[in-house]
């Protein structure tokens, strides 16, 4: 390492405070030079494309054992089931994936140059939220639809006979965006709680723990509205958003209310702005 | 230019700062001194908007942190090593906090240049040695080119050679107008480097002066003689504010008394000198003597 003497610095007016300000175009650019500069997020998202590929090829090369020629709307539906079989795995990962992306940086201590270079919080954590949501998005995109452009052909081998219309490609469409929306409840999680351990604990509790404790409480009292209250858990609103025809069923039934695809989508963005107002308020007041 | 004013922080039952004023001009190397927990850190937290006063203010150029549009530009801040994602390469973590100020790719090269980072700027900061992180923390600060830095511990885990080049560094960047704020355990590093200090102990200021007159200050000055002749030496000079304490090599110190009336008094009896020195009056020692009672973790054995 040599010593450089920092005297061959060009001349400067110390009067002269030229540069552009911070603008939320480059905060957005500076949250994508850090998102592309992590392996870690590159492996993450090659592990959610594999997994979802994998699991709708393998379910699909399973399906329909009889062999007897599946038409319609039953076709449609078991084509949207099989694309979308490993949503559930993906919701884990990019739930993870939206913590340790501010988790991370409390944890490094990397938060403190960030929140240095970018004062206001809220415009450093608004352009991180939203160069997370885009990426998975866009990687959540591409997963679920070469996933159905991958089972497409099996299923159709087995007397599955369905395409991808318009019927089909919403809930696809769909998968994408509620593995975008649990990526941002994660996200804020992540920002109130600032640990990794305790962002993840909470972030999984919420969505493999809490419907189970709510079904089970609700076996033994059979309340209806728990039955409600367990359709509203995120997990479970977000469910009808990659389901086929759920707006036929949405309403209440014997006092518990099941959501469609819109309702879901309505209740599961209500978490996510909810969460992310009380970190964004918590944040700006907390000392970094 | 930082201002503070009466600033106060507490955590909690905790008050870490209280009711601390100074300001650290252009052109000028401000040394931060005090003991560990004397309230160093949360002062420099709270001039870059990480920490927020309990009450007081801490401005830069006349505003609060966290209300400026363009910070980096402004204030460059090293406040504690690798404030940084460790699996991120050092120019990509440079690159992305240059990107929120559009500060050009090609200034990214010149701080790696600058800091000496070239060979080690595509690894990942979480083998960075201690000294490496420093380097990379201070090629942040200096990002944005700004007319303020303020370096806390800057030359902690540096090699003789990077605390030289440190030194160097603060002092160019004052003379070249800009307003440079560094703290430091090191007082023989700051005695060179700072022309005013700021002493901070239990979360107050002790002393904000220029560097000399803490020095002249702290210390009661005392002179070194060897003579063969002690006793003779010491009905020369002897008088109501003269001590003269023997030293175990066999010199005598002597206080109250220059070494110019010492040698002429000397001269005057016909007692032989070999040797008459003023003790160096030293920042360290005027440190010691000003936070003596404001230590708040003391080792048994020190001093």
């Amino acid at each position: 390492m040599s010593t450089v003497t920092p005297s061959t610095q060009q001349p400067r007016n110390p009067q002269q405070h030229g540069g552009p300000r911070v603008r939320f175009s480059g905060v957005v650019r500076s949250e994508w030079i850090k998102t592309r500069s992590l392996r870690s997020t590159a492996w993450t998202f090659l592990l959610v494309l594999l997994l979802s590929v994998g699991i709708g090829v393998l379910l699909a090369s399973l399906a329909n054992p009889d062999g007897v020629s599946i038409t319609g709307d039953a076709a449609r539906n078991a084509l949207v089931q099989m694309a979308t079989s490993g949503t559930m795995v993906s919701a884990l990962i990019v739930a993870v994936l939206g913590a340790l992306v501010v988790t991370g940086e409390y944890g490094t201590g990397m938060i403190r140059s960030t929140f240095t270079a970018v004062p206001r919080r809220w415009e450093a954590l608004a352009a991180k939220g939203f160069v997370l949501a885009v990426t998975v998005f866009v990687v959540t995109a591409v997963s679920t639809w070469a996933t159905a452009f991958a089972v497409l052909p099996i299923a159709d081998g087995r007397g599955v006979e369905a395409s991808l219309d318009a019927g089909v490609a919403f809930p696809l469409l769909g998968t994408s965006v509620y593995l975008t929306l649990i990526a941002l409840l994660a996200f804020g999680v992540g920002i109130l709680l600032r640990s990794t351990a305790g962002a993840i604990a909470t972030v999984l509790g919420v969505m493999l723990v809490a419907p189970v404790v709510v079904q089970l409480v609700q076996g033994f009292t059979d309340a209806a509205w728990l039955g409600t209250l367990n359709n509203l858990l995120p997990q479970n609103a977000g469910a009808p958003l990659m389901q086929f025809g759920t707006e036929d069923t949405s309403g209440w039934h014997d006092g518990v209310l099941a959501l469609g695809g819109w309702s879901g989508f309505a209740v599961l963005t209500a978490w996510v702005v909810v969460t992310m107002a009380a970190a964004l308020v918590t944040v700006e007041k907390r000392d970094a | 230019m930082i201002e503070i004013q009466n600033l106060t922080k507490r955590y909690g039952e905790k008050t870490a700062v209280e009711d601390v004023s100074f300001t650290v001009r252009p052109g000028v190397v401000t040394g931060f001194l005090g003991p560990n927990g004397a309230g160093k850190s949360t002062t420099m937290r709270a001039v870059v908007g990480l920490d927020t006063p309990t009450s007081g203010r801490a401005l830069v150029d006349g505003r609060p942190y966290r209300e400026l549009r363009d910070p980096l530009r402004r204030v460059g801040a090293l406040l504690e090593a690798k404030a940084v994602h460790r699996s991120r390469s050092a120019y990509d973590h440079l690159h992305a906090l240059a990107a929120t100020h559009r500060i050009p790719k090609r200034r990214v090269d010149e701080v790696i240049g600058m800091t000496g980072l070239e060979r080690v700027a595509r690894k990942r900061v979480g083998g960075f040695s201690l000294g490496m992180g420093q380097r990379l923390g201070i090629a942040a600060a200096l990002l944005g080119d700004p007319e303020t830095l303020i370096l806390d511990e800057p030359v902690n885990g540096l090699d003789p050679e990077g605390v030289l080049w440190v030194r160097q560094l603060a002092r160019s960047l004052a003379a070249e107008g800009r307003a440079v704020f560094i703290s430091s355990h090191l007082m023989s590093e700051m005695a060179l480097t700072a022309d005013r200090v700021v002493v901070m102990g239990r979360g107050r200021v002790l002393a904000d002066t220029a560097l000399q007159d803490l020095v002249a200050s702290g210390t009661e000055r005392s002179v070194s003689v060897r003579t063969p002749d002690p006793e003779g030496l010491r009905t020369a000079i002897a008088g109501p504010d003269v001590s003269i304490g023997y030293e175990q090599d066999g010199s005598l110190l002597v206080r109250g008394i220059g070494a110019e009336q010492i040698g002429e008094a000397a001269a005057a009896s016909g007692v032989v000198l070999h040797q008459l020195a003023s003790t160096e009056a030293s920042l360290e020692q005027a440190y010691l003597a000003l936070t003596h009672d404001e230590v708040e973790y003391r080792s048994e054995v020190a001093r």
